[in-house]
């Protein structure tokens, strides 16, 4: 999608003038930063770093040297921020931004700035060095148009947000010589177009379906016409919590999920964390290369306790459904049970040898698939077809790992390209697989939602497009 | 205070994960302050994480660590067998 609109310059209000103590604006952006952590675990690592008694102690020792409040808080955070940007480690030097941010947080309690952007004039393009996830908070995207960032990658906080908001983002754009008023443009390929995707698509006969994270990404799914749910994320009744969630409460969520889908398929993707998604509760021993360690099915198969819990919540959610409506299990069951990160055939026979213990009828409950995420997948598709019922393409883990390319990281960029010859043959060769075992392949990764990319995706064969959102 | 030596053993050196925990560790001793640094360096609250990550402590490292108040032998002994055995 491409806006225009005139520019809004972010400016960070550098009021000096101190409305609160230290220890006031502390309870404060304590408060703040609880109440975030509810939904986002970000908040929760950037509280816990808020209590580190380094914070309070470096800002004390400075007033005690002396200092206005005010300047003992900027002296403070610009120590520790600079102080983790001088560490030889690349996870530890990016908590500079965490770091900032507690700071900024602080300051605007401190100063009585909450919201800088209080009267944002509705359709201006935003127009910012750098948004913090502090920031993000603060910005009404009912209003904004756009977003232009100096700084900032394509996965940082601010984008993520954006986007899932509809409003069309650029990192990393030349901002200097804009000045507030100014036509400026934003152009956003993963935002909009979804209606001339969606009628690419129906046109030539594909399923429309939508991935969702909660509940409410389904219904919002299923409301504006998708087909079903290719990608339902379980990821976040695991998050943010100090424990993993019982069967009990698994069940109603799926159950739920199900009913919100109306009969049509909901594709139920197992936990898949590990690399760099993390839980608390469940320990990984540290790893060098976390990306080829222990994560998706891979996890989950190590930890049988955790990975039984959640498909005998899905088998039991799939029995109450069908009790409630037999008519949605005639056919076929509208459960698609997804295992990320896949490899091998014997990989697919565990979560089998799980499921029939569980249950010996568990096929007319769920169907079994697999995302096509490794080079291994591919190249060995055949075996893996003979196993599972469905594939369906992360076009996103899948380019990383044929490319041998992180998506975060800059350097790398140029090959991270879901476009490259490598990454489409192995996106037509999966298909091919699929279709001479008789069985469907889908797409759940970004390039589904990218309309340059709609065509060819439909000329490699695939039945089902799971769009980021309708 | 108490004061004791310690080689720290994890592989990769004092990251977030252990640094974690031995703030934990540290924050269940009440009433003892403790203290570790590298000789001839400066030395850091060990109840902050942040404290400990700017160490940037490798593995191998000789610490030097003290405790002052509350439990302080149990304290150091828990203390310099953690970073003596800790594995990540």
């Amino acid at each position: 999608m491409k806006v225009t609109g005139p520019a809004v310059l972010w400016e960070r209000t550098s009021a000096d003038k101190a409305v609160r103590s230290f220890e006031d604006a502390y309870a404060v952006v304590s408060g703040q930063l609880s109440a975030l952590a509810e939904d986002n675990p970000i908040f929760e690592a950037h509280l816990e770093m808020l209590q580190d008694p380094m914070v309070t102690d470096t800002v004390q020792a400075n007033m005690a040297a002396g200092m206005q409040p005010l300047k003992a808080l900027d002296s403070a955070g610009n120590a520790i921020a600079s102080m983790f940007a001088g560490i030889d480690d690349e996870y530890l030097a990016a908590r500079v931004d965490d770091v900032r941010d507690i700071f900024r947080r602080l300051r605007d309690a401190m100063t009585g700035n909450s919201s800088p952007q209080a009267e944002f004039p509705e359709g201006g393009i935003l127009v910012a060095e750098e948004l913090l996830p502090s920031d993000t908070s603060k910005i009404d995207f009912s209003k904004v148009r756009g977003i232009l960032c100096a700084k900032g990658s394509t996965t940082s906080h601010v984008c993520i947000i954006a986007r899932s908001k509809g409003v069309p983002i650029r990192v990393g754009a030349d901002i200097s010589g804009i000045r507030e008023g100014d036509p400026v443009e934003v152009e956003d390929p993963l935002v909009g177009g979804q209606e001339e995707v969606v009628s690419k698509l129906r046109a030539a006969g594909r399923k429309v379906y939508v991935n969702a994270g909660s509940i409410s990404d389904i219904e919002a799914g299923i409301a504006a016409g998708a087909d079903g749910v290719g990608l339902f994320r379980t990821e976040f009744l695991f998050i943010g919590r100090d424990s993993e969630p019982g069967a009990e409460e698994q069940e109603s969520i799926y159950s739920q999920a199900l009913l919100s889908c109306g009969g049509k398929p909901l594709t139920l993707r197992t936990l898949d964390v590990g690399g760099d998604k993390r839980i608390p509760y469940i320990e990984i021993p540290a790893e060098e290369n976390p990306f080829l360690g222990l994560r998706g099915v891979r996890l989950t198969l190590a930890r049988p306790e955790l990975f039984r819990t959640q498909l005998k919540a899905v088998l039991a959610a799939a029995r109450s459904v069908r009790a409630l409506r037999p008519e949605w299990f005639a056919d076929q069951s509208p459960l698609r049970l997804m295992l990320p990160m896949v490899c091998l055939p014997k990989e697919i026979r565990q979560v089998r040898a799980i499921l029939e213990d569980i249950d010996p009828g568990y096929r007319g409950l769920v169907s079994l698939g697999i995302m096509i995420e490794t080079p291994a997948a591919v190249l060995g598709a055949e075996a893996l077809a003979a196993e599972c019922d469905f594939f369906s393409i992360g076009t996103n883990d899948l380019t990383q790992y044929v490319m041998a390319a992180d998506r975060g990281n800059p350097g790398v960029a140029y090959l991270y390209d879901s476009y490259n010859p490598a990454v489409q043959s192995a996106v037509r060769a999966a298909v091919r697989a699929a279709h001479s075992a008789g069985i469907p392949a889908g797409i759940c990764g970004e390039l589904a939602s990218d309309p340059l990319a709609t065509e060819m995706l439909v000329s490699s064969g695939l039945d089902s497009f799971s769009l980021s959102k309708l | 205070m108490v004061t004791a030596k310690a080689i720290l053993s994890a592989p990769t050196g004092l990251h977030a994960r252990p640094a974690g925990d031995l703030v934990k560790l540290v924050k269940s001793f009440e009433g003892s302050a403790v203290k570790i640094g590298v000789p001839g360096g400066r030395s850091v609250n060990a109840a902050s994480m942040l404290s400990l990550l700017s160490l940037g402590l490798k593995s191998g490292s000789e610490l030097e660590i003290s405790v002052d108040g509350g439990r302080e032998s149990e304290a150091l002994e828990a203390v310099v067998s953690f970073l003596e055995s800790v594995k990540d």
